[in-house]
């Protein structure tokens, strides 16, 4: 236990000093910033592009403008419809000039810097006004009538709304994303870490002072330590920025998750699934990581574990979609692929409990399995250099 | 003791190691030679459990050698390593750490080991930053810093410079005068000659020869006779020594292998008497010509 805690420790210290981590770090908080504030900046550039002065005769312009006001900045009003000079246009600091003429009917000439906008929406908000002074019904009767409400309600689904489950899958995506982001940079920071022993040479010295166990169990513990971390930090980040950003059209919205939108069932089944899987991937990391000689051969050994987890990632989108299709209930008990399918089942469906339990039980089969074998790997690994073993050699190493 | 009893090891076909067995004394410091693959850093990873032999045994004041034991051993590679990035202070602490010490001892050890072996002004540097011979005295200090019982050195003095290299041999020197075993491998005869009591050449995975430089040398069939001057008159004597044989001859001196157990006495009187004879040695063969011979014999 002594030797974990030294292990544990030194390694923590280490890695948190070490510029991947740091710069991994960084990233993932520049990505939920982007993620949640990229909307606002977009809207807000958006919005100067909708700079408009608008026109029309006295009795029409007021009302027009109440109509317009959600979709353009209305910077200047004007009674005459005349056609405006782009120097009009200009010293108004508008992008476009919305020119309305009411006879037998209203009609809208924009004069636009950019004519490729989608400016025949100012002629759908215009609609009520048009119909109100062509009958007697009132403008604001007619946009009610306009707006037919639609109501979708559930019957024997996991969401009592439309609503819910929008957000649902949304939180779903989002968790699935932390899920693969941290999984997979934190096993590759595992392996890299190995290799790096072994390339300075000084894995020799330590499996010399202390049992190889220890030493890549203390190094597993102290990757999770260091996702976890991360995952608290980019979540804090999250709810600190106001995040609301949006990505795929769904909601990436960490703070909205922790309100209230997340379930206990959820953050319970994100971090089980995520030990287990990370557990999985990076002990497969570490012992493929023992058997490189050079640490520009990581890219290449990694692949044939890479690819499942990138594999069970993109059927884990499957899944929020069909959650209950017979294969993707299959696969979802898969070890290295149910981390990612069965989180996403859990998030969007209702998963039978005894699926959920043979679904940890074998993982955490999986996960003993893989530990022994890596052990293994990562023994002999370590002090194996020049040619690269073969994989009937390798599998000789784990049967032994 | 140390007890090295038949250990055999394989990977595969290959086989490393195929039967070595030697003593080690507590206290002393033994040479373990033998050419390159010749199974040395194989038997030493035996000896530190990093490897299970396949057969044989290895014991320490006669019980088996295991973990908490180890923790007591210290070694230093072949191949030297070191984390680069993290400062020479907290690398020798980290190790002492790894073998059992706990603070203060760790700091107040660390420390001591930094201003012995001189490397005061880089305590707080990146080990990657310092130069080789440097990082070689960083490497000692995270082997020693626990002061072990046990220390197996594998060419401990290779890349030094001269200076560098009698520093370590004086830090090895201190820590055998303070209780500590060393093992030491080195290609470096003369150094293994001045440092160690007992020796092991090991070729093939076979021990070829053991024991003290007398016992080696005890088995070795011929001594040379230097003698000056090397006149004609000289080597008339010379040549007259039952089964002696020329070797070579220089401005001054002749060379005669004869055999070990000449009766020299007579010699030198027979000498005296035929010339003026300023120098008479009987060279006994260093560790150098035990070496190239032994290893001759097995190839």
């Amino acid at each position: 236990m002594n030797d974990f805690i030294v292990v544990y420790s030194t390694e923590l210290m280490r890695r948190i000093r070490s510029r991947p981590f740091q710069i991994g770090l960084l990233i993932g908080i520049v990505s939920i910033a982007l993620f949640t504030k990229l909307p606002d900046l977009l809207r807000g550039a958006a919005s100067h592009t909708t700079d408009v002065v608008l026109a029309a005769p006295a009795g029409v312009l007021d009302r027009a403008k109440t109509l317009l006001a959600n979709d353009y900045a209305i910077v200047a009003t004007t009674t005459d419809t005349s056609p405006p000079s782009a120097a009009a246009l200009k010293a108004r600091k508008a992008t476009a000039w919305i020119s309305i003429a009411n006879a037998n009917g209203l009609k809208v000439t924009v004069y636009a810097k950019d004519p490729s906008k989608n400016w025949g929406i100012a002629g759908r908000r215009l609609a009520p006004l048009n119909v109100a002074l062509a009958t007697d019904v009132s403008q604001a009767r007619l946009a009610t009538l306009m707006a037919v409400p639609v109501d979708v309600r559930a019957l024997d689904a996991h969401f009592s709304s439309a609503a819910q489950a929008d957000a649902a899958e949304g939180i779903a995506f989002t968790l699935l994303i932390f899920l693969y982001m941290l999984i997979l940079i934190n096993s590759q920071l595992v392996m890299s870490s190995v290799a790096e022993e072994k390339t300075s040479r000084i894995a020799e010295l330590l499996v010399a002072s202390i049992s190889p166990v220890p030493l890549l169990y203390g190094k597993i513990a102290v990757a999770t330590t260091l996702a976890l971390l991360q995952l608290a930090i980019w979540v804090t980040v999250g709810i600190l920025l106001g995040a609301n950003g949006m990505h795929s059209g769904r909601t990436i919205d960490p703070g909205a998750m922790l309100g209230g939108g997340v379930t206990v069932t959820e953050i319970v089944s994100f971090l089980i699934l995520f030990l287990l899987g990370f557990g999985q991937l990076s002990m497969l990391m570490a012992g493929l990581g023992s058997l490189v000689n050079r640490t520009e051969d990581l890219g290449s050994v990694s692949i044939p574990v890479v690819m499942p987890v990138v594999f069970a990632f993109i059927l884990a989108i499957v899944a929020i979609q069909v959650p209950d299709l017979p294969w993707i209930v299959g696969v979802s008990f898969l070890p290295l692929v149910s981390p990612f399918v069965m989180f996403a089942r859990i998030a969007v469906t209702d998963v039978p409990i005894w699926q959920i339990v043979l679904c940890v039980a074998i993982n955490v089969v999986a996960l003993w399995a893989i530990a022994i074998a890596a052990g293994k790997l990562y023994r002999v690994g370590m002090l194996l250099y020049g040619r690269a073993p073969n994989l009937k050699q390798v599998w000789q190493v784990i049967r032994s | 003791m140390l007890t090295v009893d038949h250990i055999r090891k394989e990977f595969g076909s290959v086989r490393a190691v195929g039967d070595v067995s030697f003593e080690i004394p507590t206290g002393i410091t033994f040479g373990l030679l033998g050419p390159n693959g010749a199974g040395k850093t194989t038997t030493m990873r035996m000896i530190l459990g990093i490897l299970t032999p396949d057969a044989g045994t290895i014991a320490w004041n006669g019980k088996k050698v295991d973990g908490t034991m180890r923790r007591r051993f210290g070694y230093l590679p072949e191949e030297r390593g070191l984390y680069g990035k993290m400062k020479v202070r907290e690398q020798i602490a980290f190790f002492g750490r790894l073998h059992g010490l706990v603070e203060p001892e760790i700091s107040q050890r660390t420390a001591r080991w930094i201003e012995r072996l001189e490397i005061g002004q880089y305590a707080e540097r990146p080990c990657s930053e310092l130069s080789k011979g440097n990082q070689q005295k960083v490497q000692v200090a995270c082997a020693a810093v626990h002061h072990p019982e046990f220390l197996i050195l594998d060419e401990p003095f290779s890349g030094l410079d001269p200076v560098n290299a009698d520093m370590l041999l004086a830090v090895f020197n201190d820590l055998k005068a303070q209780g500590t075993t060393l093992v030491l491998s080195s290609h470096q005869m003369w150094q293994l000659e001045a440092l160690c009591e007992r020796f092991c050449i090991i070729t093939a995975g076979e021990n070829r020869a053991s024991g003290t430089l007398a016992d080696l040398r005890s088995a070795w069939a011929t001594r040379v006779l230097r003698v000056a001057p090397g006149v004609e008159a000289v080597r008339a004597v010379l040549d007259r020594v039952p089964g002696a044989t020329f070797v070579a001859t220089d401005q001054d001196s002749v060379d005669y292998a004869v055999p070990a157990n000449t009766d020299f006495s007579a010699v030198l009187r027979s000498l005296v008497g035929a010339a003026d004879i300023h120098r008479f040695d009987a060279i006994e063969p260093s560790l150098h010509d035990i070496y190239i011979k032994t290893i001759g014999e097995a190839a």
